[in-house]
């Protein structure tokens, strides 16, 4: 305990340090309430259930919390910082270069402490003294000069060496010398600054921001953005992370752009899951009923059904996608043909059913025969006396008890498949996608992958709109889950 | 049962057998055929599988080779970092995961029907739904804490602790359940304590099945791939599954011997293990699904 004690302490330590609240609070409260259930008397329970309280607490209850959290949020490329935050840099991007691009020589140093520049106007020989705070005019004589007539040195100033100017670097790229006219100079790079003009104004009565360049007005969408008054779909950036209520919900259902590539991920998801499960069903039953009789070499036969559970499936998955291949894949090879069974939808999401068909079909042998053997023989004896033909039995006595056995098991095997990842983003990625016609999900796409790609890959990344999908799936699995438990009584035995 | 059916079945016999073993060759055939495919690939050196013969033509150890000396493949550094991540989290998993379950089955506590009740729940949640959430959680815990942070290893052993330590403690829960309650009421009158009762009777009791769900929760974190290749980008930080599959990914005509080498090489542990130990998993199997 007491070493725990000294870790979380020098965690806690270095996030204070680091100015990360939240961690530190996270962290201390673990170890208030660690020290508190290991160093009490009656809290006998929660000795045994705290680690893995804390570890599902942490890692998941959490999580699962902040998914609920974005899902309800514009939280995407271009909306992820605060609101103040993207303030700010809206203002400074508006900050363009003056219509003459006036340009000025400049000297930077200290003057009593304060961070200073001296500059000249090169056209006009007008020379500033300036600070963050102000920009004043030099009378001409009080100050010296070098050969060009720049402003060098005055009064009080020291200029900087070029040691102290590198280690100003951060200094000197933030510094915005505010001109009296409502104008900025900002330093260019050590020696030289520009003239820089506001164009994106801010009117705090009205909340609305003006573009003085082109006469636009901007407002507050309610969602993460500034836009256009008369044109809402003209947004400035950056955006900041905004509440939206339903509205990534919403989305799924009534934006074109996102409700095509959804619905159709959605059917093909079930198509698949529903399919994988029925196929791997029927063949590991028909293998379980051919096994199951006397046969020679049985011991073996089955050591090789087994074989595909074994092996990594990751890799299985992998050997699939190069024997599929179109050049040198072994498929292709062993009916000499050359099909790109990547490039067709329809090949491909065969291709898929098949390869999970290999990799399902142990599973769902071994299951088979346990249920097989499940069913008392005294049943099967029953139906023979009464006159009941071998596949009336199957058909009438066999069948009915096993799907009942076996339901819990196939509707888990359902909601596996829902979210089958590595299945589908190993062998296909999802694809093919029609990548001419700008399609944002592929053809083999199932929701799961298809929130990976949303949150994760190409240029713009939607965490809001992926926590969302991420809810529509965990609602449809868990109500699934809590259905076959319910059938399978375990919540009974809860009680 | 089996045997009674097929005397009883006698006229039909030859019929039936002959459609089994046609349908049972068939099934093995389809089985067999990546196997063989993978293997052969192995010992080819131009890695390409000429079509026309399936009959290897020549054979040599260079994909193996390739494999432990090329500095741009650190294949042995990526079956390390996944027998560390695996065997690290079967075995913290078990321990924090028993001590809960034991909890929930034998202690009295307020809350605790509620706090089964949200086990249940929480269990059915796969913790890669909430991706996005971890990957930003994540990334900011980096800022602070690299080592447990994004990138990291530590990091990701947290969150497979996590994710899997509901289905876990479910599963232990139930099989705890069926220890006669006899054997600990005896060793209470005997003056052990909760702490001995424990580790003493429930520990070596439980032995087979801990051995399962250590041994289940090896295979699923050998077998992620979701998590592990949004985290580990650093190429010696992958796992077998990140690494493999970034390196077939990059050149697939090219890099097929050596990859399937490679896969040779990393699935002939797994399916040792899995061929002595098939008795425990195929028990266990019937009560949570957790592959197919």
């Amino acid at each position: 305990m007491g070493a725990v004690d000294a870790l979380l302490l020098a965690m806690l330590l270095s996030a204070v340090h680091k100015h990360s609240n939240v961690l530190a609070a996270v962290i201390a409260l673990v170890g208030i309430l660690a020290n508190g259930v290991y160093f009490s008397k009656r809290t006998m329970p929660f000795k045994f259930l705290f680690p893995g309280l804390v570890l599902l607490i942490l890692f998941v209850v959490i999580p699962v919390g902040y998914t609920v959290e974005m899902s309800v949020f514009n939280f995407q490329t271009g909306n992820v910082i605060s609101k103040p935050e993207a303030f700010t840099q809206l203002l400074n991007n508006g900050l363009t270069p003056d219509s003459a691009n006036t340009s000025y020589d400049m000297v930077l140093g200290s003057d009593a402490g304060t961070f200073t520049a001296l500059l000249t106007n090169p056209a006009t020989h007008i020379s500033y003294i300036a600070t963050n705070q102000a920009v004043k005019e030099l009378t001409p004589g009080t100050f010296k000069i070098n050969a060009n007539g720049d402003a060098v040195g005055i009064s009080g100033f020291t200029p900087y060496t070029p040691d102290q100017e590198a280690n100003l670097d951060s200094v000197i790229t933030s510094a915005k010398f505010p001109m009296p006219d409502g104008n900025f100079i900002q330093p260019q790079d050590t020696s030289t600054a520009a003239l820089l003009t506001q164009t994106i104004h801010f009117d705090a009565k009205s909340g609305i921001l003006t573009n003085s360049l082109n006469g636009k007005k901007y407002k507050d969408n309610g969602n993460g953005n500034f836009a256009n008054i008369s044109n809402p779909a003209d947004k400035l950036y950056p955006g900041w992370k905004a509440f939206n209520k339903f509205e990534n919900y919403s989305h799924l259902l009534t934006d074109s752009n996102v409700r095509g590539p959804f619905i159709g991920v959605f059917i093909w998801t079930f198509f698949f899951a529903a399919t994988t499960v029925i196929l791997m069903f029927g063949f590991g039953l028909l293998l379980a009923i051919a096994l199951d009789q006397k046969l020679r070499f049985k011991r073996f036969y089955r050591s090789i059904v087994i074989l595909p559970y074994a092996i990594p499936s990751f890799m299985s998955i992998l050997i699939w996608k190069g024997m599929f291949n179109t050049q040198f894949g072994a498929v292709n090879g062993l009916f000499h043909t050359h099909i790109d069974f990547f490039d067709s939808p329809w090949l491909a999401r065969m291709m898929v059913l098949i390869v999970n068909l290999w990799l399902g079909l142990p599973y769902f042998y071994l299951i088979s025969t346990g249920a097989l053997q499940a069913i008392p023989a005294d049943l099967e004896e029953a139906a023979e006396m009464d006159g009941a033909s071998g596949t009336q039995i199957l058909r009438r006595i066999k069948l009915p008890l096993l799907l009942q056995i076996l339901s819990p098991l196939l509707i888990s095997s359902f909601a596996f498949n829902f979210n089958n990842f590595n299945l589908i983003y190993l062998l296909t990625g999802g694809g093919p996608t029609d990548v001419l016609h700008n399609k944002s999900a592929g053809a083999t796409d199932i929701l799961i992958t298809y929130t990976y790609k949303t949150a994760f890959n190409g240029s713009s990344q939607n965490y809001g709109l992926a926590s969302a999908i991420s809810m529509l799936i965990f609602l449809i699995v868990a109500s699934l889950s809590l259905w076959s438990l319910r059938r399978s009584r375990v919540l009974d035995l809860v009680n | 049962m089996a045997t009674q059916a097929v005397k009883k079945n006698k006229p039909r016999i030859s019929k039936a057998h002959l459609l089994s073993h046609a349908y049972i060759w068939l099934l093995i055939l389809f089985i067999l055929f990546p196997i063989y495919v993978v293997i052969e690939s192995s010992f080819n050196p131009t890695g390409i599988l000429t079509s026309g013969s399936f009959f290897p033509t020549q054979f040599s150890w260079a994909n193996y080779k390739l494999l432990f000396t090329d500095p741009a493949v650190p294949f042995p550094r990526w079956i390390l970092n996944s027998v560390l991540l695996a065997t690290g989290n079967s075995i913290i998993a078990v321990f924090i995961g028993g001590a809960s379950a034991f909890a929930f089955s034998r202690m009295k506590f307020r809350g605790r029907k509620v706090g089964l009740q949200a086990l249940l729940l929480v269990q059915v949640f796969p913790s890669f739904l909430a991706l996005a959430a971890i990957y930003v959680m994540m990334e900011r815990v980096y800022t602070v804490f690299p080592a447990i942070g994004l990138g990291s290893l530590g990091g990701l052993l947290l969150i497979y602790l996590g994710g899997s330590m509901g289905v876990n403690i479910w599963l232990l829960r139930g099989y705890i359940d069926t220890i006669p309650l006899e054997l600990d009421e005896a060793a209470r009158i005997d003056g052990a304590s909760t702490p001995q009762v424990y580790w003493l009777i429930f520990f070596p009791l439980a032995a087979p099945v801990l051995a399962v769900t250590a041994l289940l929760a090896f295979i699923g974190t050998f077998n992620e791939f979701i998590l592990a290749s949004l985290f580990l980008t650093d190429v010696h930080q992958r796992t077998v599954a990140v690494g493999l599959n970034s390196f077939v990914g990059a050149q697939f005509g090219q890099n097929w011997g050596p990859f399937a080498a490679g896969s040779l090489l990393a699935s002939i542990p797994l399916v040792i293990l899995f061929l002595s130990l098939q008795r425990f998993i195929i028990g266990g199997l019937t009560q949570g699904a957790t592959k197919g």
